[in-house]
């Protein structure tokens, strides 16, 4: 056999005079900067975040306009918004209710691409502690996601803003409960995205991670809210209010909580554990099942 | 330089890898041969640390892959040319494992012209040929200049062209004093890369020994014999402890003695011989004797089974073709 080695275009395997080729240890920070590639070198990203902004601000936009066409002598129509604490950060955040859905989708494709390409084995041989991939891939996801929906939030108030004043209903940056409904938009989808992670890290598989994502951020609020108002039993109370997302979402309530809500940080974490949990369970997981 | 000690996989009530124990050395390419499903893959997901052994153990360079703290350029691994997500461009893909080592851009470049996939090096990798694939793969093994290469069915949908460049890489890779462990389920192709050959069937080792020994090793001597007194020989043959079987009428198949003790034998007994050939056994055919009785999916189809002999067939007088260049 031949004694250099070339590829078929040419050139030779490694020249004598080329130096050694540098590899460093990995590192958290290495391994943050291959996830931060990995995440944007994809079009399901810019799809699921452009979606994102489109629907926070579409939504809102839609929102403001139906309250807006509402006559203003329609005084039992006012009451029932008034009754439901619809303020100004309602308006604007009530686009996260649908962003959410995406943001899900995002979440599970972070890691559910990789199992269901295989690209996971290499990601796993290139980081063998495995562990700290999942943990990038969160820090990569959290910091996207807190950007994105604030974002979102910011053009959503922006487009609202004068029907809003129209309406009397503008948004009061001295009250602590309306910035908080409105930071809490963001918290809220930053949460939806870690959990959906952890899902996607636990079942693998991008459709039954997505389905069981539908499930527990659009059916079962659904279904729940109709349990209670056909029986008003206190159990479906009690559980309704400890799902994930009706929990969460109470973060964005910028009035006094209703009956049968948790208070808004309590709410928040609740849905924050949910996902502690999940993480937990997704790095045990990762850590001991075959790649 | 790889070492598994009793290593065992078992999924439920299946065993995949059963108990083996195998050193692979640096300085020389190591062919990994045997028949589908005999348990080469997942013996080398092992290795890399993908899949956790049931039992026993293995390392790498010394220790367990997952100890290494530069894994990269430890080992590099092509295990499966579709461990790599469809919708990425093969650059980056390369530059996002290369990250985790901080291995610069510069050496990505190298390894995509190294494996010739500039052309194709921002495409996305979903529209890929198998053999662009294989190559991409190898390039992703190539990133970390690594002591150990794991090479899994590397040859895998190459063109003529590319079989002949991994067959001389690997070589190249060794007698840099790397380790090379390649696998394969052709023993024609290991035959021409590898000095040393580690056969495996149904989870068990077959064969550990340099790759002419397993040849001689399981070669079963043939000789033809064409003769108008085939019946008065066979029986002589028989006495003396030979095998003996009918190729038809006036033809004997005769295992056993060489060709030289047949023609021996025939002229002190005053027999003819119209013709007398020593039949050379192929590689192709030691493999297939060893095999045998341990391969786990037996093709019953006759349609299956030519297929197969004609992929053989042309995989052969591909090589030879390679060989001419």
């Amino acid at each position: 056999m031949s004694a250099t080695v070339t590829a078929p275009g040419g050139r030779p395997v490694s020249s004598r005079t080329a130096e050694r080729v540098s590899v460093r240890p990995v590192t958290f920070v290495r391994v943050l900067r291959s996830e931060w590639i990995k995440f944007w070198t994809l079009r399901s990203t810019w799809w699921t975040l452009g979606a994102t902004v489109v629907l926070m601000v579409g939504l809102a936009l839609l929102f403001a306009m139906a309250i807006s066409a509402i006559p203003a002598d329609d005084t039992a129509a006012q009451e029932g918004m008034a009754a439901g604490g619809v303020v100004g950060p309602t308006i604007v955040t009530l686009g996260s209710e649908f962003a959410q859905l995406v943001v899900a989708v995002l979440g599970a494709l972070v890691v559910t691409g990789e199992f269901s390409t295989g690209m996971i084995r290499s990601t796993f041989a290139a980081i063998p502690g495995r562990i700290s991939a999942l943990w990038a891939k969160l820090v990569v996801l959290l910091a996207v996601t807190a950007v994105v929906s604030a974002v979102g939030v910011a053009l959503a108030y922006v487009a609202t803003a004068g029907m809003l004043d129209d309406l009397g209903l503008p948004v009061d940056f001295g009250d602590a409960d309306q910035v908080r409904a409105l930071v809490g938009a963001v918290l809220y989808l930053m949460a939806v995205a870690a959990f959906s992670l952890g899902v996607g890290a636990l079942l693998r598989h991008t459709a039954a991670s997505i389905g069981v994502l539908m499930a527990v951020f659009f059916v079962l609020p659904i279904v729940f809210q109709i349990i209670v108002a056909a029986s008003g039993a206190d159990w479906a109370v009690d559980v309704n209010a400890y799902l994930p997302s009706v929990a969460g979402e109470q973060i964005m309530s910028g009035g006094p909580t209703q009956e049968g809500r948790l208070e808004p940080w309590t709410g928040f974490s609740v849905l924050a554990g949910y996902t502690a949990a999940l993480l937990a369970a997704a790095a045990v997981s990762l850590k001991t099942r075959d790649a | 330089m790889i070492e598994a000690a009793g290593l065992t996989k078992r999924y439920g009530e299946k065993t995949a890898v059963d108990g083996v124990t195998f050193t692979v050395h640096p300085g020389k390419v190591t062919g990994f041969l045997g028949p589908n499903g005999a348990g080469k893959s997942t013996t080398m997901r092992m290795i890399v640390g993908l899949d956790r052994p049931t039992a026993g153990t293995v390392t790498v360079n010394g220790r367990p892959y997952a100890k290494h703290r530069r894994p990269l350029a430890e080992v590099g691994a092509l295990l499966d040319a579709k461990a790599v997500h469809t919708g990425r461009t093969a650059y980056n893909h390369l530059l996002a494992m290369a990250a985790t080592a901080g291995i610069s851009r510069h050496r990505v470049d190298e390894v995509i012209e190294l494996t010739g996939l500039q052309a194709v090096a921002r495409k996305r990798v979903g529209g890929f040929s198998l053999g662009m694939g294989q190559r991409l793969g190898i390039a992703a093994a190539l990133l970390g200049d690594p002591r150990t290469l794991i090479l899994d069915e590397p040859v895998n949908g190459l063109d003529p062209e590319g079989v002949v460049w991994v067959r001389n890489l690997a070589k190249y890779l060794a007698s840099e004093g790397r380790t090379v462990f390649l696998s394969s389920h052709l023993m024609s192709e290991v035959a021409l890369t590898a000095d040393h050959v580690i056969v495996i069937g149904r989870g068990r080792i077959i064969a550990d020994a340099p790759v002419q020994d397993v040849v001689d090793g399981a070669s079963r001597r043939l000789v033809r014999v064409r003769s108008p007194q085939a019946t008065d020989l066979a029986e002589l043959l028989t006495r003396d402890g030979a095998t003996v079987t009918s190729g038809g009428p006036g033809l004997l198949e005769i295992t056993g003695p060489d060709a030289a003790s047949v023609g021996e034998l025939a002229a002190a007994s005053r027999i003819v011989l119209h013709e007398l050939t020593p039949v050379a056994s192929t590689l192709e055919e030691a493999y297939m004797a060893l095999t045998a009785d341990s391969v786990e999916y037996q093709s019953e189809d006759l349609a299956t089974a030519d297929q197969a002999a004609a992929e053989r067939a042309a995989e052969q007088e591909l090589v030879a073709e390679g060989d001419h260049r």
